[in-house]
């Protein structure tokens, strides 16, 4: 009863604490009815990119912001998972639920082996190790001619039982409830002995160890479900974009993952979905905005967002959510001082 | 047959190994001496080959491409760790890897602007074109011959600077503790920019040797920039003999891998297997020494600091 009392006053602190990842959760379940009604469903298709990439850099949050690992792999695991719905495919398992735990397990032992190796190393040399088996994953894929080698293949999108992918509608809520399933877990694991562990070896490993408990051995068990929840974000991407490619693994795209998180705010658990949103809007309005101050480079607006990358590391300290406690900081100040 | 095969892939494995090198003897020292994690030094290689492309087609002459391009890249090198890197020394490695990251995609999308996405061939000088033969019966192209050449002296250059010159005994005490080289009275300020400038120097050279052999294209420097991180981890951090040698293993293992695993292959297993696994395997293959590397030695082969 206890255990369970407990589970309950957890989640409940946590709706107290991470108000925005409610809101940003429920913000995405009613966005469907604002794209119906102003007609525009290639939203919907940029929302799905948005809660996908959120997923998968809130997985890769868990190792970097709170477990203080710099990997710059994660790609691999959402290609990885990407795969793993097309190689099932390939030889005739359509059933979603299969694909899917076909990628938790593999990405789990794959997390397993690269956590064991890498962890092994640290500061730069973890950085690059991890990035060393993510190009690894992605050549071993580029060379596999039986699953389309560089251009990749095309597939049908999974079969949930009775949840028909084809209907756009339920694919989103597809990936929804996915990430509600994600956020709800990781805010548990955040929250539970384990994620206090892993926030206190960032801070200093030693003094854990001096407590008793292996520093690796949590690290590794972090770094497997952040491999796991990446893989999910993949399996779920290749079903959506009913196309796998090594494309999905290069090591941009494990660049972009960090930056979703910085942009957000580390460590935290709405900020890598805050981030994946503003990552995405930038992508599809830099262009548009581009276009229409300087129509014959709006294909270049790189030029623009490479700078903002740099300006956002440059003063943004605490992503955007350190943006929004400082002003929630202020506001309050500012009604302390008026008095009731 | 297979000799002349062996040596001309050896060959080619030598002078993707210096070129490699004259990359990752910069950063290895970027890496080692300021502890920057700097991604956009590809971004340097594709100045070079670009600056090099451009001048030698606009005066038609080769070689003064190449001498223009040395300063432009240096400029490059110098301007960049003014503006940027020297605020960068003091954050985390994430945010240097961000803020590097974002110079990538700026630099590759600026000559996407000035140059057009298409890449730019150039041409030969004559002195440098057709082949010569190493062994009787082994034509080898002199060009391919000329990079080897200029890359080991630019290799036994740095040799020599690092290991007998006033600078270079800087640049080494720095590797090894940077602190303590600023509390004896160097000024380390300077010395970083200095490097990060002749660094970046050395991989516009790489850019423009490699101009006439590949495609010199937006985003040409990044492959190049990935696999010298890999010669760096293995050859050690801070390590420019490390760096040297590394390049070669590397360099070696990649070409003759390719070349000749999926042969070696099928005298092990069965055809299809071999075809399928062997350009695969080959493609792994330089990561997977890295990995075993750093399992076995965590800070790779020399590694500098003591």
């Amino acid at each position: 009863m206890s255990g369970i009392r407990n589970l309950i006053g957890l989640v409940y602190e946590g709706v107290k604490d991470n108000r925005l990842l409610w809101l940003l959760i429920i913000g995405f379940a009613l966005f469907p009815i604002i794209t119906h009604f102003a007609d525009l469903p290639f939203w919907n298709d940029v929302a799905m990119r948005i809660m996908l990439l959120g997923m998968a850099a809130m997985g890769l949050n868990l190792v970097l912001g709170y477990g203080g690992m710099v990997s710059f792999g994660h790609a691999a695991f959402i290609g990885i998972g990407a795969y793993c719905a097309g190689i099932s495919q390939f030889y005739g398992i359509t059933n979603g639920w299969v694909h899917l735990g076909f990628s938790i397990i593999t990405c789990g032992f794959a997390g397993l082996v690269i956590g064991y190796l890498a962890l092994r190393t640290s500061g730069i040399y973890f950085i690059m190790i991890t990035l060393a088996f993510a190009q690894m994953l992605f050549f071993l894929f580029v060379s596999l001619e039986a699953f389309g080698g560089d251009d990749g293949m095309s597939i049908d999108r999974a079969e949930f039982g009775f949840i028909d992918l084809y209907d756009p509608l339920r694919l989103y809520f597809l990936i929804w409830i996915a990430l509600v399933v994600v956020g709800m877990g990781l805010m548990f694991i955040v929250r539970s002995r384990f994620g206090v562990t892993l926030r206190a070896i960032k801070s200093n490993a030693s003094r854990v160890e001096a407590m008793g408990l292996s520093p690796l051995r949590f690290k590794i068990v972090g770094y497997v479900i952040s491999a796991v929840v990446c893989g999910i974000a993949g399996t779920l991407f290749a079903s959506w974009q009913e196309y796998v490619s090594p494309d999905i693994m290069h090591w941009t795209r494990s660049g972009e993952l960090m930056i979703i998180i910085i942009l957000g705010g580390l460590g935290t658990l709405a900020g890598p979905l805050l981030g994946a949103i503003v990552f995405l809007l930038l992508e599809e309005c830099l262009p548009l905005l581009l276009g229409a101050a300087a129509p014959a480079y709006a294909e270049n607006w790189m030029i623009l967002f490479g700078p903002f990358l740099i300006m956002v590391v440059m003063f943004g300290r605490g992503g955007l959510i350190g943006l929004l406690s400082q002003l929630q900081v202020r506001r309050n100040a500012r009604s302390d001082h008026r008095g009731p | 047959m297979t000799l002349t095969l062996i040596l001309e892939q050896t060959f080619n494995g030598l002078q993707a190994g210096v070129t490699l090198f004259l990359v990752a003897a910069g950063l290895t020292l970027i890496l080692g001496i300021m502890d920057v994690v700097f991604l956009a030094h590809g971004a340097q290689v594709m100045i070079g080959a670009y600056a090099a492309a451009a001048v030698a087609a606009a005066t038609g002459n080769f070689y003064i491409g190449l001498f223009l391009a040395i300063p432009v890249t240096f400029a490059s090198g110098y301007v960049l760790e003014f503006l940027l890197i020297r605020h960068l020394y003091r954050r985390d490695h994430m945010e240097q890897v961000l803020a590097t990251f974002g110079l990538i995609l700026f630099f590759n999308e600026l000559i996407r602007i000035g140059f057009g996405p298409a890449a730019l061939y150039s041409d030969l000088p004559r002195s440098l074109s057709g082949f010569v033969e190493i062994l009787p019966g082994a034509p080898y192209p002199i060009y391919r011959l000329w990079v080897i050449l200029v890359g080991l002296a630019c290799a036994i250059g740095i040799h020599i600077f690092v290991s007998r010159t006033r600078i270079g005994a800087m640049v080494r005490a720095g590797a090894n503790n940077p602190e303590m080289t600023a509390a004896l009275g160097i000024n380390i300020k300077i010395l970083f920019r200095f490097i990060f400038a002749v660094g970046a120097c050395f991989a516009g050279v790489a850019g423009m040797m490699l101009g006439p052999i590949t495609a010199v294209q937006p985003g040409m420097g990044e492959p190049l920039l990935i696999l010298s991180l890999v010669v760096i981890i293995i050859g050690g951090v801070g390590s420019v003999r490390g760096a040297f040698i590394a390049a070669i293993i590397v360099g070696l293992i990649d070409t003759l891998g390719r070349v000749f695993l999926p042969a070696m292959l099928r005298s092990v297993v069965d055809q299809a297997t071999a075809d399928g696994a062997g350009p695969a395997v080959a493609s792994m293959l330089v990561y997977i020494t890295m990995a075993v590397v750093l399992i076995f030695r965590p800070t790779g082969l020399f590694p500098a600091k003591g």
